[in-house]
């Protein structure tokens, strides 16, 4: 195998506490080791540039069923960005969804290595996995919803959490999933016969047991297992004006779960959960107050869910949240419940500048980042591609680091939206050491991905070098510049392959498809009541339901030790 | 002006994007000859597939002499200048055109002026299917502007028409007019069934048989004439329905009352 | 002799995967759970007329040739192809799928499914609308009222009621299973009394009636699932329905634009719609309106009559505005058991489900354009392509003409029609039986196929033929590039 020598980059690895030191990071058999035969290895001569761990995404929806639905129903989404064959690379289409090829050469050329599939319903992994299969040059990694799964909710209301906890082992094992997935706990069970829940006391018909139950609950039982993940959390009345107190609500549940000084849960998108105001009209930030409480507390961890100004697509696991979207746009809703597990559902939305509560939505992600001062809680993201698409991924970097480039945005907003942004009393500039840990570092540590988001010695060879000179270039005045650089990366390697360059895909590789192995002192007996439960539950037999290895073209397992 | 003649029967489909006005101007007849055009799934010069003839007058025109039908997206986009075809054309003919003029001496195929936003299209023959509508998925025809059809059009003509005018002279297929929700369409002989599904607003006038008339649409009145632009209206007396009542639609069918001797019964709620 | 239990039934949408097979001596020689056309299947797969060798047209004859001859005359053909359309993919597996449109993509061809003559329609529909949809166990839990439009799955999905709907037991809702058994008795009755009479009074002819409703308004009131049935004809599903409309032919569309005015309890001024007087439609929407999960499957008898995909629109719409009164889905009766995964797979890859072009080096779509269909009656291509489908069966008599025209290269497992049209002919397979693999069924859900007994020996898989081909066209086109 190459050895590869970067030579003379500007490190920053904060999971090292590097922080812009001229170094070299030496690269063979796929990892990061401490030196190489210099003669024999391939030099890249970073003189001048920005070197970091490659990029991770903690929430981004690329594979399965409900991605791809919404491929299907937008062909006006991809008629405005079709993508032609190469030699080397495969064809497809964008734009807000893109197809899987597409999904991986672009993620690749911003400098990303590893992404991770935050919603996959269990009946439904296999095709998450058949199209994570086809998604090139990354590693990635799939959450199951199982917040509302029957099993779940049964043996949380029975207060019988090894048995849950047993339970969720096996469906790691069975979807080939890496997290709990938690949407709209209590919620997506109710939109079963077109109901919600409000409160995260609401009870949840037909099952006795309320939001703060199952979350608390699968919050313990992620302890148990010993996951490398938190619970990964979509909140109850998620997008709906006021929603802030019950995020309030929900991270004060959480306080006293015990985690072993790791965070027990991590709130994904958490600008969708932060709205102030009782009604569209009054809609307004609330980051002030969600930022304080959790500058006050250290248990949980948080991505942005970034809004950008475009039409993309919503899509998530909520379905009733979905259908409110679809009253307020009117336009075409798709709607996809799962039997025993979750729901679903697909909006187009067009982000409009001229909008004011567009606008807000995009201020409180920017306020969120800002406003929460230690950047290893709050990770960059769109929520892929419910705020906008990951490509524009460059343009939350430019906001970050500058606040010339926020409020050249804001001044085209809507006035009403203008008035209500807190950004313009915000001064914070994210320096590149913090932005590698809100693209990477913080990613990997919450995921408790040891390999990832760093350059030490034994790290996986996922590198990114960008086109910045963080000596001579003042990034917040130049941010257009360093917005360029973060686009197409000057080189992303992959596993010890030089996979970008200049932008552009130069190597194909398959990335790994990551997945939990819990080892249990018991396992799930999978005897005649199991088998029975099944049938009555679901309309698939028992043997057809796993995910079975060959469904992963390159399986990584991470073996898990539970504590039961 | 540009003079272009088809080498040969076109078996596969011509992709011809650059044949507008607006990309043929400012340049000479050899970059003209080099401009890129598909044919199936080769890549071609234009020269390979038309004879191009320059005429000395400066004109923004285009002249194209021949069979034309299996060249697509003709026009598209264009913004200024004049296409004549002398002969039948293909599909997606003046899609997205911002203005100019089109005119087609035969047959043109589906999806002529497909989001339209202004112009003026001529079509001395039969259109397609899809007249002056939109892209799959997408909610918006054509906006402003101007299609007449000598003769007959396809099925969906003016789906989801916002605004501008589509008069057609011979008879229309089914679901003319579908989801518009502004303009005005004007159909001298029959439509089709269907009429005017899913329609929001503007209006569809109907001067020979109305084939088949929704069931969600409901009597209004009954009016001698209509309005259909500044230079035309026509003669009735139509009933004047309104629907659709399934998207609670402010859409104006006018029908002519002479030709269609079994919408009498409607009379009754007037 | 080996039992192999949770086999999955490789006709239908349905996918039933609980199917019983026993093999003996690499033969199925008992089925359990299986519906008669799936028990057909698996034991008749053998088939005396089955070709174990590829063929080549030579002087107007099929004849034999090895598989490394056919390989390379197919993918000459491919390869050097201006404008090939490849058609089929709905009975195989996702995996050759996968191959497929990458071979389409190699060639620049129009990569087509079945779904063009079935339920494109339906795509175009939901791409206009939406879907509001669910998995079929979520029906089989919780509907308390299920409607089948314009198809008959008694007769096309035989176990579609027992396993998805009405006669399966759900946790909020019961199996109608005794009851309909009680009323198909009744029924049978009345029939052996009818046709007594007719033989008495064989001048008594009876009227064809515009509208037929059977039950009454009671019944839709009753407790417990209600299954309706809108049909044109009195099918045997509406043989067991509660209440059934029929309505005029090519007229569902008014039906349903009527429907949803009346949900949104507006008023009509006719007094019938595609011949259904409207206190019955009436009557109709007040059952939508008062269920607590409703549903409508649909079939061919809404997607390839006059309107089509406005008539999928139109229903979806109809289900869309009752969701703002109740829970109400919508799902098409999805025909060849993988013709779901062949959309799924081709939107994955290239963004569109069928009809997908790529002659201009990215894929492109649009129905009517870039459509097989419409391209065999344009007459454009000059070669095909033709996999795990018959459409020189069932195609339109131009259509088929102008594929004959052309190089035609088929793979399949039967010796059928466009097969024995065909110039480069490969026997593959049967995926399900012979092979495994993955598909999806009408909702969506992706189900493993498996393999129970092995094929004849030299007979390959769709997949590992259609890898073979493009091997082989890549070759071809690399040498192409060298000599220009």
């Amino acid at each position: 195998m190459t050895e590869i020598i970067i030579k003379n980059g500007f490190v920053f690895d904060p999971i090292n506490k590097i922080n812009g030191e001229k170094m070299d990071i030496c690269i063979k058999n796929g990892k990061i080791v401490e030196s190489v035969n210099e003669h024999k290895a391939k030099k890249i001569d970073a003189t001048g540039l920005t070197v970091m761990p490659g990029g991770v995404d903690i929430h981004t929806h690329i594979a399965g069923g409900e991605v791809n639905t919404g491929r299907m129903v937008r062909p006006e989404d991809h008629i405005k960005d079709a993508v032609s064959k190469t030699a080397l690379t495969r064809s497809g289409s964008g734009y807000s969804i893109p197809s899987t090829f597409v999904t991986g050469y672009r993620y690749s050329k911003m400098g990303y290595t590893t992404v991770m599939n935050p919603s996959m319903a269990p009946l439904e992994a296999k095709h998450t996995h058949e199209e994570l299969n086809d998604i090139p040059l990354l590693d990635k990694a799939s959450y199951p919803l199982i917040g509302d799964w029957w099993f779940v909710l049964e043996y949380l209301q029975k207060g019988d959490l090894e048995s849950c906890a047993r339970h969720v082992a096996w469906m790691m094992d069975t979807t080939k999933g890496y997290a709990i997935k938690i949407v709209n706990p209590g919620g997506l069970e109710s939109w079963g016969f077109g109901k919600n829940v409000h409160t995260i006391d609401d009870q949840v018909p037909n099952f006795c047991i309320t939001p703060r139950e199952i979350m608390v609950g699968l919050a313990k039982v992620n302890t148990m297992l010993n996951l490398p993940h938190s619970i990964h959390l979509h909140t109850n009345n998620l997008g709906l004006p006021g929603n802030y107190l019950t995020t309030l609500d929900t991270m004060r549940a959480l306080e006293n779960v015990p985690n072993n000084g790791k965070p027990v849960a991590h709130i994904t998108h958490l600008q969708f959960s932060s709205f102030g105001g009782d009604g569209w009209g009054s809609m307004k930030s609330a980051a002030p107050e969600i930022s304080k409480y959790i500058n006050n507390h250290n248990h949980m961890t948080f991505d942005m869910g970034q809004v950008i100004f475009t039409d993309t697509t919503t899509m998530t696991a909520d379905g009733p949240f979905e259908y409110t979207l679809y009253q307020l746009s009117g336009h075409k809703w798709v709607n996809s419940d799962v039997e025993t597990e979750t729901s679903g559902g697909i909006i187009p939305f067009h982000y409009k500048k001229n909008n004011a509560v567009n606008t807000i939505q995009w201020s409180i992600a920017l306020e969120l980042a800002l406003m929460i001062e230690d950047p290893w809680k709050i990770m960059m993201t769109t929520d892929h591609p419910n705020g906008g698409p990951f490509f524009a991924y460059p343009k939350i970097i430019a906001w970050l680091i500058s606040n010339k480039a926020r409020m050249a945005t804001l001044k085209l907003c809507s006035k009403k939206g203008q008035k209500k942004s807190l950004l313009p009393t915000l001064n914070r500039e994210l320096s590149l050491y913090e932005l590698a840990i809100v693209t990477r570092a913080a990613q990997a540590k919450a995921l408790g991905l040891k390999n990832k988001g760093h350059l030490g010695v034994g790290a996986d060879a996922d590198v990114a070098i960008y086109n910045v000179n963080p000596e001579t270039t003042d990034i917040a005045n130049k941010y257009k510049g360093v917005r360029r650089a973060f686009r197409s990366a000057a080189y992303t390697i992959k596993d010890g392959k030089i996979v970008v360059k200049d932008g552009e895909v130069v190597e194909n590789v398959s990335g790994r498809t990551m997945w939990l192995d819990v080892h249990t002192t018991e396992k799930v007996k999978v005897d005649d009541d199991m088998r029975n439960r099944f049938k009555q539950y679901w309309t698939v037999e028992f043997d057809n339901y796993p995910v079975y290895d060959h469904y992963l073209k390159v399986p990584q397992a991470i073996a898990v030790k539970a504590s039961i | 002006m540009i003079t272009l003649t088809p080498l040969k029967q076109f078996k596969y489909p011509v992709y011809a994007e650059c044949i507008t006005p607006d990309v043929f101007q400012g340049k000479d007849i050899a970059e003209i000859a080099n401009l890129p055009v598909n044919e199936g799934n080769q890549v071609k010069n234009l020269s390979d597939l038309f004879k191009i003839e320059e005429d000395n007058a400066a004109t923004p025109t285009i002249t194209i002499n021949g069979d034309a039908s299996e060249v697509r997206r003709i026009g598209i986009g264009m913004k200024n200048g004049e296409i004549i075809i002398n002969g039948n054309v293909g599909m997606h003919l003046g899609e997205k055109m911002v203005g100019g003029k089109i005119t087609v001496n035969g047959n043109a195929g589906q999806w002529v002026g497909g989001g339209m936003k202004n112009g003026l299209i001529e079509i001395h023959g039969d259109a397609g299917d899809y007249l002056g509508s939109h892209y799959r998925g997408v909610s918006e025809g054509m906006k402003h502007g101007v299609i007449v059809v000598d003769g007959n059009v396809g099925s969906d003509s003016g789906c989801y028409l916002r605004g501008g005018v589509i008069k057609i002279k011979g008879n229309a297929g089914p679901f003319l007019g579908y989801h518009m929700s502004d303009g005005t369409i004007n159909v001298e002989k029959n439509a089709g069934p269907r009429l005017g599904a899913n329609m929001i607003g503007g209006k569809i006038v109907v001067g020979g048989l109305a084939e088949d008339m929704m069931p969600t649409f409901t009597i209004d009145t009954s009016k001698p004439k209509v309005k259909i632009d500044d230079t035309q209206s026509a003669q009735g007396p139509f009933y004047v329905f309104l629907g659709d009542l399934a998207e609670d639609g402010k859409g104006k069918l006018f029908i002519s009352k002479a030709n269609n001797p079994k919408l009498k019964f409607y009379e009754k709620y007037l | 002799m080996t039992v192999i239990k949770s086999v999955t039934c490789p006709i239908c949408g349905c996918l039933c995967d609980d199917i019983e097979v026993t093999v003996e001596n690499n033969e199925v020689v008992k089925m359990k759970n299986g519906c008669a056309v799936c028990e057909g299947k698996f034991l008749g797969y053998k088939g005396e007329h089955r070709t174990k060798k590829p063929l080549i047209r030579k002087d107007g004859k099929l004849v034999p040739v090895t598989m490394k001859e056919a390989v390379h005359a197919a993918a000459e053909v491919l390869a050097n192809a201006n404008y090939p359309i490849l058609y089929g993919w709905s009975s195989t597996s996702s995996e050759a799928q996968r191959v497929g449109v990458e071979l389409a993509e190699e060639i620049g061809g129009v990569l087509d499914n079945t779904a063009v003559v079935c339920h494109g329609p339906s795509i175009l529909g939901v791409q206009e609308v939406g879907i509001p949809t669910a998995t079929l166990g979520q029906i089989r839990h919780r509907a308390d009222l299920i409607i089948y439009w314009g198809c008959d799955p008694w007769s096309a999905h035989p176990r579609h009621l027992e396993r998805y709907t009405n006669f399966t037991e759900g946790r909020f809702e019961k199996s109608e299973w005794t009851s309909y058994m009680t009323k198909l008795k009744a029924h049978a009755g009345n029939r052996k009394l009818a046709s007594a009479m007719r033989i008495e009074d064989s001048k008594a002819k009876p009227k064809p009636q515009a509208c037929y409703v059977g039950g009454s308004p009671p019944e839709l009131s009753k407790g417990g699932r209600k299954l309706i049935v809108v049909d044109v004809r009195k099918s045997m599903t509406a043989e067991m329905a509660d209440f059934f409309i029929q309505v005029e032919p090519n007229k569902d569309y008014e039906v349903l634009q009527a429907l949803r005015a009346l949900v949104k309890d507006k008023e009509l001024d006719v007094d019938s719609v595609g011949g259904v007087p409207v206190e019955y439609l009436q009557d109709l929407a007040d059952a939508l309106v008062n269920c607590e999960f409703g549903v409508i499957f649909f079939g061919m008898g809404l997607t390839q009559t006059a309107g089509k995909f406005r008539n999928i629109e139109v229903a979806i719409q109809l289900v869309r505005d009752l969701n703002s009164k109740t829970k109400f889905m919508i799902m098409p009766m999805r025909g060849h058991y993988n013709v779901t995964g062949a959309n799924v797979v081709s939107s994955w890859q290239s963004g569109y489900p069928y009809g997908v072009d790529f002659s201009l080096g990215y894929p492109r779509y649009n129905p009517g354009e870039t459509t097989c269909m419409d391209v065999l009656l344009r007459d454009e291509l000059d070669a095909s392509l033709v996999i795990a489908a018959d459409p020189g069966a069932n195609f339109p008599k131009n259509a088929v003409q102008n594929m004959v025209k052309h190089p035609l290269i088929v793979i399949d497992p039967h010796m059928n029609a466009t097969a024995m049209l065909g110039d480069i002919v490969f026997p593959a397979a049967f995926v399900g039986i012979e092979v495994d693999g993955t598909a999806y069924r009408m909702d969506s859900v992706p189900i493993p196929l498996h393999k129970v007994v092995d094929p004849p020996a030299g007979v390959l898989s769709d997949e590992e033929i259609l890898k073979k081909i493009l091997e082989e066209v890549k070759i071809i086109k690399a040498k192409n590039a060298k000599v220009a």
